[in-house]
Parts: C-alpha cells; structure tokens; sequence
C-alpha cells in the first residue's frame, strides 16, 4: 500500500484552495459510488447496534448461565429467540459478547490508526520540512521500523509485558507510523518550494504554523482517505491478539477471545468461533468498501489533476 | 558488472545498518519490560541469592548498551547463544526442579532450533505464494484486460471480500469444514506434507488480494499505453501483442508486489497461521519463546526475519533494475 501512497500523492501540485477543494470533491465522488454506500451502511448499522444493543436486548455480554450453554444459533435444532446467535461454553450470550467484541476492536482500531496518522506525518513533515541530518536520521529510523513485521513486535512487547488496552494501542501506533512518516515526507518535500510556502515565509510565519497552519491541510486529507483501509487491517491484528492470549484480557470479551475460547468446542458446538467471527468480517467488509471506494475516488481524481 | 557490484554495496551496507538498529530496538525492548527469564528458567523453588547469582553470571546484570554488544560479537562470529529454557535433548528444562537441575551447558543453541525449524516454514511459505499465484495471477490479468467491466468489478469484490476475512477466523472455519466435517485434509501438527496444504490455503487468501490487484492495475496501465495499437498496426496479433509483451512489461510491478508487499506480509501471518494450526515452523518456535520469555530466540528471529525482507527488498531493486534499466537505484 505505501508504495501507491507515495506516486498518487506526489502528483498533486494544484492551488491551496483548489486542493481543499478536491478533498471534498474527492469525499463526494466516493460516496456517489454504490460500495461505499453499501459499506457505509453496513458499517454505522453495526456501530449503532454495538453502542445501543447490549442495553436494548437486555442480554449481558459476561452473565453465565449454565442451563443455558452450547445452545445453538436460531435456525438450527435447538436455538431460541433469547439467544439469536447462541450461547458458549458458560452459558454466555454470543450476540451480545460479539457486540462488545466489535465495539472493543472499533475503539482500538480508530484510535490506533489515528494515533499512528498523528504520529507518522508529524515525523514525516518535519523530515521533509527541515531536511539534512534531521532527515536523514529520522528516515534511517523509519527504515529500520519498516523492517520489523507488525505481527513480530507485537508479539514480542506485549508477550513479555502486560497487555493492557492502552499498551496495545502504542504497540499498534509503534508498528503502524513509518508509512504514514514516508509519505508525508514524500509529498513535503515537493510541498515547501511552492509559491504559497515562500509567501507565508516572506510574511514572518514560524516554520511551526507554516507546517500546520498551511501545508498540514492540504497534503494530510488524501493521506486520511487512505488511512481508513487502515482501521480494518489493525482491527484484524487485534483480534490475532486475542486469539495469542496477549490481547484484551477476559472477561473482556473480543473477538479474539471469543475465537480462541471457541476453538476448544469447534467439534460440538462449530457456532462459538464461527459466528463472532462472520460479524467481524462484515464489519472489516463495510470498512473495506469505504476504504476502497475513497481510495479509487482519490486516485482518478490526482490522474486527473496531473 | 561495474554497475551490480556497486549497486550490492551500497545496498548491503544500508541494509546493515537497519539490521543493527532493528537488533537493538528488539534487544532493548526485550531488557526494558518487566519479566525476569532468570525466575522462569530456575522455577520458583530457588532463593533470590541463587537467582541473582545465576543473572550475574549470566550477564543478564550488566548494563544493556554492554550486553548488546556481548552479543553482537557473539553474533558476527556466527554464535546466536543458547535457549535459555530448551535443553538440548528437546525437551523445556525450566520449571520448579529447584536449582541443582539447572545445567547452563545443555542448553540447545539457538540456531540448531531455529535450522530444524526452518524447512517447515519455508514449506508453508512456498506453498502459500504458489497457491495464491495460481488463483490471482489469471483473476487479475483477465480483471486487467477487461478494465471498468464486468470481470474487473467481480475481481475488485472478491479481494474485498478476502481482505476481509480476518485470518485466524478462516483457519478455524476451514480447519472445521474441511478436516472436521469433510475429513478431506488433515489440520494439526505436522507428519507430512499433506499437512501443510490446510495452512498454505488460508495464507494464499489473505495474499491474493495483494497480487490481484497489482496484476490488474499493471495490465489494465499497459494496455492503454501507445505500444499497444502501435504494435497490432505493424501486424503483431493481438494475443501475441498481450502475451509477449503486455504480460511481460506488467511483470516488473508485480515483482515488487510480490517480494516487498508479500514477503511481508507472509513474515506476520505465517507466525499467527503456525500457531493456529500448531505448525512446527519458526512462527510457533517464536510464540512459544514469547511466552517462556526465551529472549535469544526471541532475538534470533527477529533479527533473521528483517535480515530477510532487508535481503528480498534488495533483490527486488536488483531485478528491476536489469529487467528496466531506466529506473535507477
């Protein structure tokens, strides 16, 4: 993806408010396509269900129950009404255990990915911005984060270490800024020798409010556009987590929890890992349309330009 | 050859230096979090004298910046030290025996674990890019040749769909439908090469998106390049003009696709996909020494698997280059 990144945002070179305006109408030409309709739907129907679900069924996501274990999802021999999606091994409510599954993963998922937005193109700018040693120092660091797998430093902090949602989210931002951090650099560099830069200059602007007042809005939204496809992929990775056993802890429920418990019962009861897992891959799916729908839009758009 | 020799220096010693630095980042972070391996590799019984001794003579003590460098001339003489909890007979030897049972010399080394290792994973991992080629590759051509119709949209929902599956899940739904259900395929461990089919399948799902869409996107740009037409008035049919030269310029893309895109991706998920199937490859190896805080394997592969990408990122530059001399390095 980082490579895409880079050639589709280099390419850009219109005018301060031309470029503001070509994020909305990038925003628009997205959402006249039917994927990004389709996943926004899906998507805020499964955000609303999260928030307001668990209190409107009136089911509790940890309640055990033991009468009521390994009962089925409805439509298959045994299922009923109060449990639409089933129970687990204790007796647990899987809708609602999944609900809270999703709302866990979401919060993770954006805050990461804004996080490591943050982060990446504040490192990435000021590279491009200052240049020289500073440059060059802070693009060796980024290479050599580059080459560390997500999976692999992930694992090794937070198996030695307590997982806690907050240490997961650093991890996710540490894993996760060097992309954003190439590709603010990239279009940066391209950015300060323009006219509108030198004026600020010539003004009296600190270098400061040059970079976040003037050059921040217009090369970070296409950078954002592309950050949502983002969200599904750390969403995935959090419950790779789970599954490990260095995620959220229990009795939190996620979905990776959930999946790793399930995995004990796959030969009677199939529905505890399958079914929290198909809701999450609808939730990626909506994400992944949006995404990729805003992704399309932002490269015919620069094509365009260019 | 003046221009590859150059081209390999410059490139092996940048690479080197990210190596370096990758080795310290994993080294410090593995010193830094809490979590004694003393404690897990004496067990619980020994007094904290004994524990305190075994570190000091350990060198587990002494201040990182001179640990790292202990290790680092261990290292380029070719010595990745000992497991701290593997015995060289194979089974864990930390535990609660108590202190006389600790014996530092048999300890299996790190790299005679990682080479047993080795040949499974490189197995799985092979299997999952041929499997995963063989479904992309004719899906993003065909998607490429048909730009904006119909084939291209059903390629674009299919690697929707299959980025959307969250990796673990499709392990668990396969492993469940096809060894549990179908009995077709066996699942869990490893005894021969059947074993590693299960596996390579969910990997070749999460990476085909990857090659479909860069083989869609390098035809579909080849197509409407002016060569094209210019080629079929000079009496080239249009079969021999996609074949021969179409297929082969959206090759140099996909090159980099596949080495850059996919190995790392393979070096995450295949730790996770091991796992999930109990696969004796590095992946589990890695896990597992996670949990027993085993920090020179821990260290050993990380090293190794960014020595790895840093290597395959390089190769790929190279090949690019020969294969189009008009991008430069």
């Amino acid at each position: 993806m980082t490579p895409e990144l880079v050639s589709t945002t280099s390419v850009a070179q219109p005018t301060l408010r031309g470029q503001r305006w070509l994020s909305a109408t990038m925003f628009i030409n997205a959402w006249r396509t039917t994927e990004f309709r389709i996943g926004f739907f899906v998507f805020f129907g499964l955000i609303v269900l999260s928030v307001l679900g668990p209190s409107l069924f009136g089911v509790s996501p940890t309640k055990i129950s033991v009468t009521d274990k390994f009962l089925p999802p409805i439509g298959f021999e045994g299922g009923n009404w109060a449990h639409v999606l089933g129970t687990d091994q204790l007796g647990r409510d899987l809708f609602a255990r999944s609900l809270i599954g999703l709302r866990n993963a979401l919060m993770i998922g954006l805050i990461s990915v804004v996080g490591m937005f943050l982060l990446g193109s504040a490192i990435g700018m000021i590279a491009g911005y200052v240049g020289g040693w500073v440059d060059l120092i802070l693009m060796r660091i980024t290479d050599a984060q580059m080459a560390i797998p997500v999976i692999i430093l992930a694992i090794t902090i937070l198996g030695v270490s307590r997982p806690t949602p907050f240490s997961i989210v650093c991890v996710l931002i540490l894993a996760g800024w060097p992309a954003y951090a190439r590709t603010a650099r990239s279009v940066m560099l391209s950015e300060r020798r323009k006219e509108y830069v030198r004026a600020a200059k010539i003004l009296g602007a600190s270098d400061l409010r040059i970079m976040i007042v003037h050059i921040a809005p217009n090369i970070l939204p296409p950078i954002a556009f592309v950050a949502v496809l983002e969200v599904a992929r750390m969403m995935i990775i959090e419950a790779i987590l789970g599954f490990i056993g260095i995620g959220i802890q229990p009795p939190t429920p996620t979905f990776g929890t959930i999946i790793a418990d399930g995995t004990k019962y796959l030969m009677n009861a199939w529905w505890i890992t399958t079914v929290p897992g198909l809701l999450l891959a609808i939730s990626l799916c909506g994400i992944n349309l949006m995404g990729g729908a805003l992704e399309r839009a932002r490269n015919k758009l620069l094509q365009g330009v260019s | 050859m003046l221009f590859a020799v150059d081209f390999f220096l410059r490139r092996l010693v940048q690479g080197l230096v990210i190596v370096v630095l990758v080795a310290m980042l994993i080294f410090t972070l593995l010193r830094v979090v809490p979590g004694d391996p003393v404690r897990i590799m004496l067990g619980p019984m020994v007094t904290a004298e004994m524990a305190e001794e075994t570190a000091q003579k350990m060198g587990l003590r002494d201040p990182v910046p001179v640990q790292f460098i202990r290790y680092a001339a261990q290292v380029i003489s070719g010595d990745f030290g000992h497991s701290f909890v593997r015995s060289a007979q194979g089974g864990s030897t930390g535990g609660s025996r108590g202190g006389d049972t600790f014996d530092a010399s048999n300890r299996a080394p790190v790299m005679g674990l990682i080479l047993t290792a080795l040949p499974y994973s490189l197995l799985l991992a092979g299997l999952a890019l041929g499997i995963s080629l063989v479904i992309s590759l004719p899906i993003g051509i065909v998607a490429g040749l048909f730009s904006g119709r119909w084939p291209d949209r059903l390629a674009l929902y299919l690697s929707s769909l299959f980025v959307s599956l969250p990796n673990i899940w499709l392990a668990l739904v396969l492993i469940f439908l096809v060894s549990v259900k179908g009995g077709l395929l066996p699942a869990i461990g490893y005894q021969n090469w059947t074993y590693a089919i299960l596996p390579a399948l969910v990997l070749a799902i999460e990476l085909s998106p990857v090659f479909i869409r860069s083989a869609s996107v390098a035809v579909s740009s080849n197509m409407m390049e002016s060569y094209v037409p210019s080629g079929i008035i000079r009496g080239l049919s249009r079969p021999r003009m996609i074949v021969a030269h179409v297929l082969r310029n959206s090759m140099i893309p996909l090159l980099n696709v596949v080495g850059i895109q996919a190995i790392g991706l393979l070096l995450g998920s295949l730790f996770v996909i091991e796992y999930a199937f109990n696969y004796p490859g590095v992946g589990l190896l890695m896990i597992n020494a996670v949990f027993q805080r085993d920090f020179p394997v821990i260290q050993a592969i990380a090293i190794l698997a960014c020595t790895v990408l840093v290597l395959v990122n390089i190769l790929v530059d190279f090949a690019a280059t020969t294969i189009d001399r008009r991008l430069q390095y």
